[in-house]
């Protein structure tokens, strides 16, 4: 089967199972979705219900028990490790709750990070990590080490670090999480812009007033689509 | 690129733990440190036996007979010592009855030395000064090579001619404009013409050669012996080993004759070689090397052991970024180089800590004992060798299980 073009992410029957001793946990089963170029998607569900789960497996991080997955049109099963990395350094940008900067180095470094698996030569890394870290609001902060920013600050550094590599789709599992309200929404307008621009942007998230910066909403439970809905309107607040 | 930030950063690491990272590298620092310093002691050695002592103050098959031996084992007995104080002094007949019976004598020259306190010519003057009476082989056989002018001839020694064959420092400080061939030097109240100035030889035993006044046998005896017939030395050269050895059996039976000893009574003067100190410093520098290894790869197993667990720790400790690493695109080969990288950096610095130390073991050697030492540039080259290799070798563990990681697992890691 040969995806439509505009599916930058395609799953059919996308399922992962834990064995734990003699209990099988079904993180996932039997998952159809289908994202498009330039979508802007919600995930849904309680906690356990499989969304880091699915994040992971659309992030490449992870391989699905059985299914399949097509990244730009790839099935990505046929991947070796190698190829996986390639993808997840060029085609993913990843946003964690946690931010997980590396310590004890500069927020440019950290942001040079993916251009550094890419091959790019360090003149240039500098100059695209700069830009990068400039169109998040932190040309002021770079020589800064994580422990010397916000955590809000940490979380655009980390945003800037997904974005660097001009990947094809954003991947951000509950970025808010560790942030309060008002630089919960600072960020999200920052993702929000993303979007604009023609980013493709899946963030998980516990809270319906991050949800609602999406275009789309998908509910999960117990490894089940349990809902998939598209908003008519875009919730610029 | 990569790797340069990353030994960046491990020097980095390094340096913020410096105390930890010391005793991380101890077996390392501890290994080079030794293998520098041995091989430099042993070298510096090796060639201070070959070419200063055994070279010039002996020479290659030379067989030295003196009263006593001046260069003790160390391990004689106080009765020996007493019993050797009671020799009777070599004199001239003694050295004129081994010329005259030992076979395959290639040259053979004796020689009776004393103490100057200075030697002049007008207002030049040189402070203590070795005053060397001796026959006219004897330049020839130490090998002490004449730059300028002649050396002391047969009619020289046998007739008593006051003439002298100058060392390179007197010359310098006595006759600083001009050649001193030619012209007179006085030893206390005597004038001697000097023929000849020697090579300069410096160094440690070359300042003695460089501050010595050569002068024929006859002339020291007539001059400042108070007893005419007594001399210091005598050198016996051969041509071959094996003609030294058969030698030597012949003059201690030339010398017990003439001394009168009975078959139980020990010797009566002292009778050296340089293959002895040679063969003893053989034996030495064997056991040195033969250990050298061993201690050597002891040290830098236990300090290879010691950095593989740090390795080990230090991954576990940055599960997390070897996961946002993976995330981010880094292939386990990416991973493998990065922990191989730290572990070979961490050990190189182990390295260049012990190449310091060895370093300075030596200079320390080299001022508070007479052996001298120098740190050789191969040494340096193995040892910066022998830190890499340790350090990728203790790091290939630990790196493998790094590279190996789980991406997701990695990030869950608390
Ligand atoms: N490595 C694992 N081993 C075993 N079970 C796992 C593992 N990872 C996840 N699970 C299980 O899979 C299910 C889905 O986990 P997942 O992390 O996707 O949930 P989630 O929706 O992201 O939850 P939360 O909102 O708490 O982050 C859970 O029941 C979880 O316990
Ligand atoms: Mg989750």
């Amino acid at each position: 089967m040969n995806p439509p073009d505009s599916a930058i992410i395609l799953t059919e029957g996308l399922t992962k199972d834990y064995v734990l001793g003699a209990e099988t946990v079904h993180a996932l089963r039997d998952v159809d979705i289908r994202i498009d170029r330039g979508d802007f998607v919600a995930i849904m569900g309680h906690s356990g219900s499989g969304k880091s789960t699915l994040l992971n497996l659309i992030g490449c991080l992870d391989t699905p028990t059985a299914g399949k997955y097509w990244l730009n049109g790839q099935e990505v099963s046929t991947l070796d490790d190698n190829e996986l990395a390639h993808i997840r350094n060029r085609e993913i940008g990843f946003v964690f709750q946690t931010f997980n900067l590396l310590p004890r180095t500069t927020a440019l470094h950290n942001v040079e990070l993916p251009l550094i698996y890419a091959g790019v030569s360090a003149k240039e890394r500098k100059a695209t990590a700069s830009r990068a870290l400039d169109a998040v609001g932190l040309a002021d902060r770079m020589k800064h080490q994580p422990a010397e920013l916000s955590g809000g600050e940490r979380q655009r550094v980390a945003i800037a670090r997904a974005l660097v590599n001009e990947p094809s789709i954003v991947l951000a599992d509950e970025p808010t999480g560790n942030l309060d309200s008002s630089t919960s929404a600072e960020i999200m307008e920052i993702i929000v812009k993303m979007n604009e621009r023609g980013e493709t942007i899946i963030v998980v998230t516990h809270e319906q007033d991050i949800a609602q910066y999406a275009d789309r909403l998908i509910g999960l439970r117990d490894g089940f689509i349990e809902r998939d809905e598209r908003r008519a309107t875009s919730s610029l607040a | 690129m990569n790797i340069l930030e990353t030994v960046r950063l491990a020097l980095l690491q390094i340096w913020a733990q410096k105390l930890k990272s010391f005793f991380t590298l101890l077996g390392v620092i501890i290994g080079v440190t030794f293998l520098i310093a041995v091989i430099a002691v042993v070298e510096g050695m090796n060639r201070y036996v070959q070419d200063d002592f055994a070279g010039s103050i002996f020479g290659i098959n030379t067989l030295r007979v003196e009263r006593v031996r001046t260069r003790n084992t160390g391990r004689e007995d106080a009765a020996t010592l007493r019993r050797q104080s009671r020799n009777p002094d070599l004199t001239v007949d003694d050295a004129e009855a081994i010329a005259a019976n030992v076979p395959g004598i290639w040259y053979l020259a004796y020689a009776t030395d004393r103490f100057m306190p200075e030697v002049w010519s007008g207002s030049n003057r040189r402070k203590n000064v070795r005053l060397l009476g001796v026959t006219d082989e004897y330049l020839a056989l130490q090998g002490w090579d004449v730059l300028e002018g002649r050396g002391i001839s047969r009619i020289d020694h046998v007739r008593g001619i006051r003439v002298a064959v100058i060392g390179d420092a007197i010359a310098e400080r006595v006759f600083p404009d001009g050649s001193p061939v030619g012209q007179h030097i006085r030893l206390g109240p005597f004038r001697y013409r000097v023929v000849g100035v020697l090579k300069k030889q410096g160094g440690l035993i070359g300042n003695i050669r460089d501050a010595s006044v050569v002068v024929p046998l006859g002339a020291y005896h007539a001059d400042f012996a108070r007893r005419r017939a007594r001399i210091e030395e005598i050198n016996i050269k051969f041509r071959t080993t094996e003609e030294m050895e058969a030698g030597e059996a012949v003059v201690i039976e030339v010398l017990r004759r003439r001394h009168r000893l009975r078959p139980a009574d020990e010797d009566d003067f002292g009778i050296e070689s340089a293959s002895q100190i040679l063969d003893a410093w053989e034996k030495v520098k064997n056991v040195l090397l033969a250990a050298l290894p061993g201690l050597v790869s002891v040290a830098l197993v236990v300090g290879g052991i010691v950095i593989m667990n740090i390795m080990l720790m230090s991954v576990l400790q940055r599960t997390r970024e070897v996961g946002v690493r993976k995330a981010l695109g880094a292939r386990r080969i990416d991973i493998t180089r990065q922990f191989l990288a730290e572990a070979a950096t961490l050990s190189s610095v182990g390295a260049a800590i012990g190449i310091g130390a060895g370093w300075g073991l030596a200079e320390l050697v080299d001022l508070i004992t007479p052996l001298p030492a120098a740190v050789s540039a191969w040494s340096i080259l193995v040892a910066i060798a022998l830190g890499v290799v340790v350090g990728v070798v203790a790091g290939v563990y630990p790196a493998l299980r790094a590279a190996r990681l789980d991406p997701v697992d990695a990030l869950r890691y608390e």
